[in-house]
């Protein structure tokens, strides 16, 4: 699919210029087109269960909903004209709601578009294009892959450690003082483990020659081609398209001192 | 002549934090194409000696490192950084952490990477490595996935990759069953006949290896060079002193020295003479109904099991990794609770059983033992539940001190659970599940990456406790250990229990190889006399 075959590094940084674009645009109706569309391209051209991809939209919309109601609950009244509106039974000034809509809103359209290279990007080939695009030092890069082997290790050794206490009779710790000191317990054989973990995987790595020189060649050779242009031009060019109609209509603004 | 590939001259090592040289006026050299093998006890620095033949020291090494090491004629310290993997290539013990890379072909990649390999004769030299192992159906497979046996042929297949002339294992099966070891070793005897390399092997289990290497290093405790000459001429005749060093032997071996034969030794059970056979005396009579399965179901992983313990067997739980053994003993000691059936304790449901009731019945020894420790002092660890239980001081001080002594930590009190030993860990574990007198006891693999000597004395530990009318229901891997101590066996085949008896009719299948099972030494050896006597009783 046309999201999973981009260049990790490529799709990143448009990621962040269109985070970053976004974040000076004030009104509602401009993230609310822009997550459309976002959302759109994802399923359109990602693949993946889509089952998921709601689990994760959810907590993104609890908060830009909290965002979006302190917003006006909290909002400087003074300064707002006399026109209401009704919501939720109670009235509130028309401008604090759209200011608090372009608030939550914003939210969410970050969260969309984090979404889509999370969902697309497989991790690895992430850290490879940035080795390789961005010239991020070897020694730092193959660190954290390293470490990203070791989060189910963990995982399944916190388990484990979990199950070996509870037959030793310390279970349900009914206070926060106890359960404190159950998470110290876990943390020293954790701990333990995971530092020789890392002090083998690291001699095991200088054996096979890893010396962290940038000078290294590539069994998966990351290249920026023609067609991993397109993204950007796509988001860059949807986000211009939707200012412009926008402003055609006078819908937009420009965050502009406002709050 | 061959020519020479590593020479070491006088090395004496030390590390910041020890007094002793770990290593200690070191002299010796390998030719090209040798098969060596290195012997020592713990801690007498054969890891240490392996860093220092690729080169790893005096560069990371936090101490003094004396003495010249060369390789092909020069100083290891001279190579660039990253260059010596050309030459000694290491596959190391612990298959969980040696890979930094998700996927198979990738790990294999990685080494070649780092030698600046063009991306084309490296797609070449990654399916080469592959297939010289084994492995190319598993290329695009992620290497958690593996077993431990497929782990290690993947390490090797890494350093394959990059074509050094020596290759050094550091006790590579030491976390592999006896089967998945068995391949290994096949493995490499393979690989030495098609592709040319020097071979160092670090080992503490001699069965299988002796085939491939004939001369032997023997490192002392104190860091100095014993021996250096023919392996098996040496074994024949001092089997006893390596046995004492911690090294298992192999089976006809030991078995000679208990019976105090006479030097030479035998080493292949192929060797041994046809005397009698001790024969594993007659199970004893099972008592009371302990514990007992019914239908018991869990997630798609066990099906349909019904078993039952009695009183005073010794059970042991077998079958290939993946089959659901580690799954079946946790539920029936009450750890997980099955989605569909029962298992009843004393005749009443595990579920009705208060979880602190149901521990001072039944024990759980883990297989990484540090996980079960939560205190900070031995005593401390063996007197927790006994305090937590509400005993008077006066009594549980008593009973601390008995079991600290029967598992022979006496005089470790104070020492932390996580700086003793690996045998001592393990005797800990299981005192810390048998201080309440528990009366039936499970362990998950308690042999699993110990030496000799910790093995033996684990088990005789384990026999006495057996003796006093423990239940004892052990999963392993090791068939000797079955076919010596346990009463009963279960074999457990994908998720179903395939077998349930004597182990003796076990050995008696047909099919045994089907449940990646093999026989004990002791049939092997029974075996190998009946056929070299088959033509006598055709001639009679």
């Amino acid at each position: 699919m046309f999201l999973h075959d981009l260049n990790p590094t490529v799709k990143a940084l448009t990621i962040i210029g269109a985070v970053f674009l976004l974040a000076f645009v004030f009104d509602p109706v401009t993230p609310l087109l822009y997550i459309v569309w976002t959302v759109l391209v994802t399923f359109l051209f990602g693949t993946f269960k889509k089952r998921y991809y709601l689990y994760y939209f959810i907590p993104f919309t609890l908060f830009a909903f909290g965002m979006f109601w302190t917003t006006i609950v909290f909002s400087d009244t003074a300064s707002a004209t006399s026109e209401t509106v009704s919501f939720l039974g109670m009235e509130f000034p028309t401008e604090d709601i759209w200011t608090a809509a372009a608030l939550g809103l914003r939210v969410l359209a970050f969260a969309s578009l984090s979404l889509l290279f999370l969902f697309t990007t497989n991790m690895v080939h992430f850290i490879l294009s940035l080795i390789q695009q961005l010239k991020l030092p070897p020694k730092i890069a193959y660190g954290v892959l390293a470490g990203y082997r070791f989060l189910p290790m963990l995982k399944t050794e916190f388990q484990q450690i979990r199950a070996a206490h509870r037959i030793r009779g310390v279970n349900r710790p009914d206070s926060w003082k106890e359960k404190l000191l159950q998470y110290q317990r876990f943390a020293i054989p954790l701990l333990a483990g995971a530092i020789r973990k890392a002090e083998r995987t690291a001699i095991a790595m200088e054996s096979k020659g890893f010396t962290g020189a940038k000078a290294r060649t590539f069994y998966r050779p990351m290249r920026v081609q023609w067609k991993d242009w397109l993204f950007p031009v796509m988001m860059f060019g949807m986000l211009g398209v939707t200012i412009a109609v926008l402003l055609y209509f006078g819908y937009f603004s420009w965050y502009d001192g406002q709050l | 002549m061959s020519q020479e590939v590593i020479r070491v001259e006088d090395l004496t090592l030390h590390y910041e934090e020890r007094q002793k040289p770990v290593l200690s006026h070191l002299n010796f050299s390998i030719d090209e194409g040798e098969n060596v093998l290195i012997l020592g006890p713990s801690g007498s620095g054969k890891s240490s000696l392996t860093h220092c033949l690729n080169g790893l020291y005096p560069r990371e090494l936090d101490g003094s490192m004396k003495g010249e090491v060369y390789v092909k004629g020069r100083r290891t310290d001279s190579y660039p950084a990253g260059e010596m993997a050309q030459n000694v290539g290491v596959v190391f013990q612990d298959p969980e952490t040696q890979f930094c890379m998700i996927t198979v072909e990738d790990e294999v990649a990685f080494g070649l990477e780092n030698l600046n390999t063009p991306y084309e004769l490296m797609v070449e030299k990654v399916d080469t490595a592959l297939r010289s192992v084994g492995m190319e159906a598993y290329k695009t497979a992620n290497i958690s996935e593996l077993s431990g046996g497929q782990k290690q042929k993947v390490a090797l297949a890494c350093i394959l990759a990059m074509e050094p002339e020596v290759l050094i294992l550091d006790e590579p099966t030491a976390n592999l069953d006896p089967v998945a070891r068995k391949e290994f070793i096949q493995l490499l005897k393979r690989l030495k006949k098609e592709l040319a390399f020097t071979l160092v092997v670090i080992e503490h289990k001699l069965e299988g290896w002796l085939d491939l290497l004939e001369r032997v290093l023997i490192i002392h405790e104190d860091g100095e060079l014993a021996y250096d000459g023919p392996l098996h001429d040496h074994l024949k005749t001092y089997a006893l002193d390596i046995h004492e060093m911690g090294i298992q032997l192999p089976y006809a071996t030991r078995r000679a020295l208990e019976q105090e034969w006479t030097p030479p030794y035998p080493l292949h059970i192929g060797e041994m003479p046809a005397v009698a056979f001790p024969e594993n005396p007659p199970a004893k009579s099972a008592g009371k109904v302990l514990l007992k399965a019914e239908d018991v179901h869990w997630k798609s992983i066990l099906r349909n099991i019904h078993i039952t313990f009695h009183e005073g067997e010794w059970v042991a739980i077998v079958g290939e990794n993946g089959s659901g053994k580690s799954s079946l003993s946790r539920i029936l000691a009450g750890i997980q609770s099955p989605s569909k059936g029962t298992v009843s304790l004393h005749g009443r449901s595990l579920k009705k059983w208060k979880e602190n009731e149901m521990r001072k019945e039944v024990g759980y020894v883990f297989q990484n033992p540090e996980h079960q420790f939560i205190t900070d002092t031995v005593y401390e660890e063996v007197a927790f539940s006994l305090r937590h239980a509400g005993m008077k001081e006066a009594e549980w001080t008593k009973i601390v001190e008995e079991t600290l002594k029967f598992c022979r930590l006496d005089g470790l009190e104070e020492q932390h659970p996580f700086l003793l030993s690996q045998g001592q860990k393990r005797r800990l574990s299981v005192a810390t599940m048998i201080v309440e007198d528990q009366q039936m006891l499970f362990l998950d693999e308690p042999t699993f990456g110990q030496d000799e000597k910790s093995t033996s004395d684990l088990m005789s530990l384990l026999k006495e406790k057996h003796e006093n009318g423990t239940t004892i229901v052990m999963i392993t891997h090791d068939m000797e250990l079955v076919d010596k101590y346990a009463t009963r066996v279960l074999v457990m085949n994908e998720g179903e229990l395939s077998f349930d008896d004597q182990p003796k009719e076990l050995w008696a299948l047909p099919d045994l190889v089907d449940h990646h099972l093999e026989l004990p030494p002791r049939e092997q050896w029974k075996r190998a006399v009946w056929k070299r006597e088959e033509p006598a009783y055709v001639s009679s």
